[in-house]
């Protein structure tokens, strides 16, 4: 844990935000290699309190729960400004950890903390999730390695075999971009993956997408190439989503539409060796 | 599903059309259903898209005639198939 003091600017996806509070914020330590310099012109402020305000729930419009049977995450409510978040302690499960408030441009957030930890999980995810609706962006349950040249994102259910794909391109000599939850972002034209803060130290990182493989386990290296509808409703399936609001629907929609349009998306069974490498490579040869 | 049932849930699903076919996504408010989206052939993307308040069965079978160059029956038959199939997504009519 690191106390950061009252002030600093934090850039994911290269998206600025600019973090304030009266009072010392402590980050988790996977925040720290993403910290930017202050001079930074910012495209988010978020604004830090300790203490958490009275909030009368009943009377506000519930909008989300992110629940299941046994975790309570955090639930959204509408109010005049924007969202009002209520976040749950993941340890204790039904404390409140934060309220926080965002406006309806997505660009300003006021977040009530518990205690120092303003950006403690899942405050940080959730911010990263809305800062994507301000751009050409999108956030992700997925795996990223880049050899250089290509970056292959690699998605899947939980225990689809992300972390072990990983670790298999990274003893090939790719370098691993993220191995849970990144970033797919359009920049002139061109899609690339960034990794996001996570609970472990890694540097900021960015490749160029080159094509997705949505992967399960399976007797064989094998691959299928998805096209249309398909590719877009399967690959938008791991995509970290609110979809409480048409609008934002109707973006995320927009986004994968572009994406599998110019992007290789694949299903690919396989085995969890080195062998996949040389499967994928080939593949990807003959097109 | 009756015809009727699934113009009432319409509204609660986004809708794009990706070359020919249409995803349909739900309004949701939990997780528990992020990862739910449908996709329609052209056949299910003109049903869906022709699925109104003012409509029934039989008129949306009448129009597949002309659209697909099909007879009458097989254009019912595709009406009844594609309404049976829309079942799985009955938990969102609430």
């Amino acid at each position: 844990m690191n106390q950061f003091g009252f002030e600093f600017n934090i850039a994911i996806a290269e998206i600025v935000l600019h973090v304030f509070s009266k009072k010392a914020i402590e980050l988790e330590d996977g925040y720290v290699p993403f910290l930017v310099d202050k001079s930074k012109t910012a495209d988010i402020e978020v604004e830090c309190f300790q203490g958490l305000p009275e909030v009368d729930f009943d009377a506000l419009k519930l909008l989300f729960d992110a629940k299941n049977e046994e975790q309570r995450f955090y639930s959204i409510y509408e109010v005049a400004e924007g969202y009002c978040f209520v976040l749950f302690d993941q340890q204790t499960k039904d404390e409140i950890q934060q309220i926080a408030y965002l406006n309806a441009a997505f660009d300003n957030w006021k977040i009530h903390s518990r205690n120092a930890m303003a950006l403690k999980y899942p405050m940080g995810p959730i911010i990263m999730h809305y800062l994507t609706l301000l751009t050409d962006a999108v956030l992700m349950h997925a795996s990223c390695a880049f050899d250089g040249k290509k970056g292959r994102l690699f998605s899947g259910f939980s225990g689809a075999g992300k972390s072990t794909m990983s670790m298999i391109w990274a003893n090939a000599g790719s370098q691993i971009i993220n191995d849970d939850r990144l970033v797919i972002r359009k920049m002139d034209n061109q899609f690339f993956v960034y990794n996001t803060p996570m609970y472990y130290v890694d540097i900021s990182k960015k490749a160029p997408l080159s094509a997705i493989y949505l992967i399960s386990h399976f007797p064989e290296n094998k691959a299928k190439k998805l096209s249309g509808a398909l590719a877009v409703s399967k690959v938008m399936a791991f995509c970290i989503q609110n979809n409480f609001d048409k609008s934002f629907i109707n973006k995320r929609l927009e986004f994968f539409a572009d994406l599998c349009s110019t992007t290789p998306i694949y299903e690919l069974g396989f085995v969890p060796n080195e062998s996949v490498v040389t499967y994928i490579t080939e593949n990807e040869k003959q097109g | 599903m009756d015809i009727r049932t699934l113009s009432s849930i319409k509204s609660k699903f986004v809708a794009r059309q990706v070359a020919e076919e249409l995803v349909i996504v739900p309004l949701s408010g939990n997780v528990a259903q992020m990862n739910e989206l449908f996709t329609l052939n052209e056949t299910g993307k003109f049903i869906w898209e022709n699925v109104s308040e003012d409509k029934t069965a039989t008129q949306i079978s009448a129009l597949m005639t002309a659209e697909f160059d099909i007879d009458e029956q097989t254009a019912q038959r595709d009406v009844e198939t594609f309404l049976t199939q829309m079942d799985l997504l009955e938990k969102y009519n609430h």
